[in-house]
């Protein structure tokens, strides 16, 4: 059997050689060039620098095989860009001058077959559309909104039908009762045209007087609240994609909250520590809350004009302007707030007076931050009392927890419903 | 009396289509009335107007309480490299570091300083170029002090963080960063709990 096998091997000495040797080169073709270990390499050690569709500190990274003459020379200037530098080659001594002469850190320790891969990598990207799909997700949830501010109409128009239904009804009923009245003989009294009954009177007075008080209280109340305000800002900025899908936290941008009074309205420097880099966006679709669709590249493009950003050139081309954003929650001067006394003192969560605005696209005013609001909670939230220095100095209130005369302290309790704390 | 039931019914049905009606869309694009504006529109210092918006403190001055200033230049690296940290760092301060290093510093670098951050997702996310590993590679062997500069003056692509962090707070970050990064190993940095990180390095 064995020999068997041997001979016939023997026979076919050379179309075996020739099967392997086919399984084998196009196996080792791939390996000289390959994109998927090309993509580690990147992004291990290119891609703080390089992007291959955009340009970063340093330039984009699609069609750099054709930009540059040679192949070698572009193996020396990713080896060690200085020496590609001082032999004078003219492409690479511009580059080096368009990009504020940054130089370009030297990669030793690459072979020649890894830039190869990463040039495999490169290609294989650029065939890929910019952005890449979209994901359709923001349609249904405006359709849902749209279907919500229609419910009110709705309402308005069946309790309509209804009331001209029973409206009709009662004319059939008083019409059946007269005719009933004739058959029997009764004398129906002539009816009294309705403008001069005294009971629909009185009542038109009465209905009126009600809703006449309720408005005008209302309206009373609501006198200087802006509950529910969501002024159009300049620039779309979209809370749920930043603080809900992209997961930043509040207090990267509202610094001050944990440190002064004011939350703070972040500086442009802050939105372009991140916008330097992301100059599209590629997120769900956003809608403003009329419904209409917005562009969020092209809000991008509204910073840059304010900031003085050029993407193109990736520089500071002009002075900047400050973005003049709506001050939507606004205490008036009478009261004092104080941010960082919530945040830092009382562990206060920002969603507890701010809402839900990880799913804001366009923030409203989600408390009224009316008086009575201000001091129920004062009533009601607990004070992290014990290992907070803040407190230590209420020893009697320590003390009554210590005998388990009271199990907790409320904000009322260390004097949060006092007068002159916020009105001075 | 039957009568005036009826009617009165008819008018509550009425009454409550006309509130319907007049109940205004989900939000307001306008502001609510205000009574006494004197007291609503601050005359004191406020944001937002282009003449008063992002001043800058007066040259010179130092916040009360606050670290003294920083005087290098963003180009004065290897002087950068060399600068100790002001503070002593106690645990109650790495932790401090370590909570400010995931608000500020860990949506790009990570919480577990590997520069892939939910802002890069490895290359998926937003964020195009990739930020740097703090733990492993050429970024690992920095100084507290180099870190301090870095996020004093911003490197590449990244920014300025000065604005957003106190030099205090930057110095705990560095110190954070630090006692997560290789060489630190040998010195166990909370166990150490008063003298973790830079006295030890002194």
């Amino acid at each position: 059997m064995y020999r068997r096998v041997s001979i016939l091997l023997r026979k076919h000495f050379v179309s075996v050689l020739i099967l392997c040797a086919s399984i084998v080169i196009p196996f080792s073709a791939v390996k000289a060039a390959d994109p998927a270990k090309g993509k580690q390499i990147f992004q291990q050690n290119c891609a703080s620098c390089h992007n291959v569709h955009k340009k970063l500190t340093g330039p984009a990274l699609a069609g750099v095989e054709g930009r540059w003459s040679d192949k070698k020379l572009l193996h020396q200037w990713i080896h060690n860009s200085a020496s590609v530098l001082a032999s004078g080659d003219k492409y690479a001594n511009d580059l080096f001058n368009e990009y504020n002469k940054t130089a370009m850190t030297a990669f030793p320790a690459l072979s020649n077959e890894d830039i190869d891969d990463i040039l495999a990598f490169i290609k294989v990207e650029e065939a890929k559309p910019v952005g890449g799909a979209k994901p359709e997700g923001g349609t249904a949830t405006a359709g849902a909104k749209e279907q919500g501010s229609d419910n009110s109409l709705l309402f308005g128009i069946i309790t309509l039908i209804l009331a001209v239904v029973a409206l009709i009804l009662m004319q059939i009923n008083s019409n059946l009762n007269k005719l009933a009245g004739d058959k029997e003989g009764q004398p129906t009294p002539e009816p009294i045209p309705f403008y001069k009954n005294k009971a629909y009177i009185a009542l038109a007075i009465l209905v009126l007087f009600m809703v006449g008080g309720y408005f005008t209280i209302q309206g009373a109340i609501g006198l200087g609240r802006q509950k529910d305000y969501m002024p159009e800002q300049p620039i779309f900025y979209s809370h749920k994609v930043h603080a809900g899908i992209n997961q930043i936290n509040c207090l990267y941008c509202h610094a001050g909250a944990e440190k002064s009074k004011h939350a703070m309205i972040p500086s442009e420097n802050i939105c372009m520590n991140c916008h330097k880099a992301i100059k599209e966006y590629s997120g769900p679709e956003l809608f403003t809350a009329e419904g209409k669709k917005v562009d969020g590249t092209a809000e991008i493009a509204k910073l840059y004009d304010y900031v003085g950003w050029d993407a193109e050139k990736g520089k500071y081309t002009k002075p900047g302007r400050p973005i003049e954003w709506t001050k939507i929650h606004n205490l008036p001067d009478h009261v004092y707030f104080n941010h960082s006394q919530h945040t830092v003192a009382g562990k206060q969560q920002c969603q507890t007076c701010h809402g839900n605005i990880t799913e804001m696209d366009e923030v409203h005013q989600f408390a009224d931050l009316s008086m009575g609001w201000c001091i129920n909670c004062h009533r009601t939230t607990k004070v992290q009392f014990a290992d907070n220095n803040y407190y230590s100095i209420f020893e009697k209130l320590h003390q009554d927890i210590k005998d388990k005369k009271i199990d907790s302290v409320t904000v009322e309790m260390v004097g949060g419903t006092e007068c002159q704390k916020c009105h001075y | 009396m039957k009568r005036t039931s009826n009617i009165l019914i008819v008018a509550a049905l009425a009454t409550g289509a006309f509130l319907a009606a007049c109940n205004k869309g989900e939000h307001n694009r306008k502001p609510g009335r205000i009574y006494m504006p004197d007291m609503y529109e601050s005359r004191a210092y406020e944001f937002y107007s282009a003449r008063l918006a992002g001043l800058k403190p007066v040259d010179g001055t130092v916040k009360r309480g606050e670290l003294l200033p920083y005087h290098l230049k963003e180009a004065d690296t290897a002087q950068a490299n060399l600068v100790k940290n002001p503070l002593t760092i106690t645990a109650d301060d790495l932790k401090e570091g370590e909570r400010l290093f995931n608000i500020y510093c860990g949506i790009c670098h990570g919480t577990a300083l590997d520069g892939n951050g939910p802002l890069y997702k490895g290359g998926e996310g937003p964020y195009s170029a990739a930020p740097a590993n703090l733990v492993a590679g050429a970024k690992s062997g920095y100084s507290e002090g180099r870190l301090f500069h870095v996020m004093t003056y911003g490197y590449n692509m990244m920014g300025s963080y000065a604005s957003q962090l106190d030099r205090a707070q930057r110095w705990k970050i560095a110190a954070y960063i630090k006692s997560k990064q290789p060489g630190a190993a040998a010195q166990p940095a909370a166990a150490a709990a008063p003298a973790a990180d830079s006295a030890t390095a002194k």
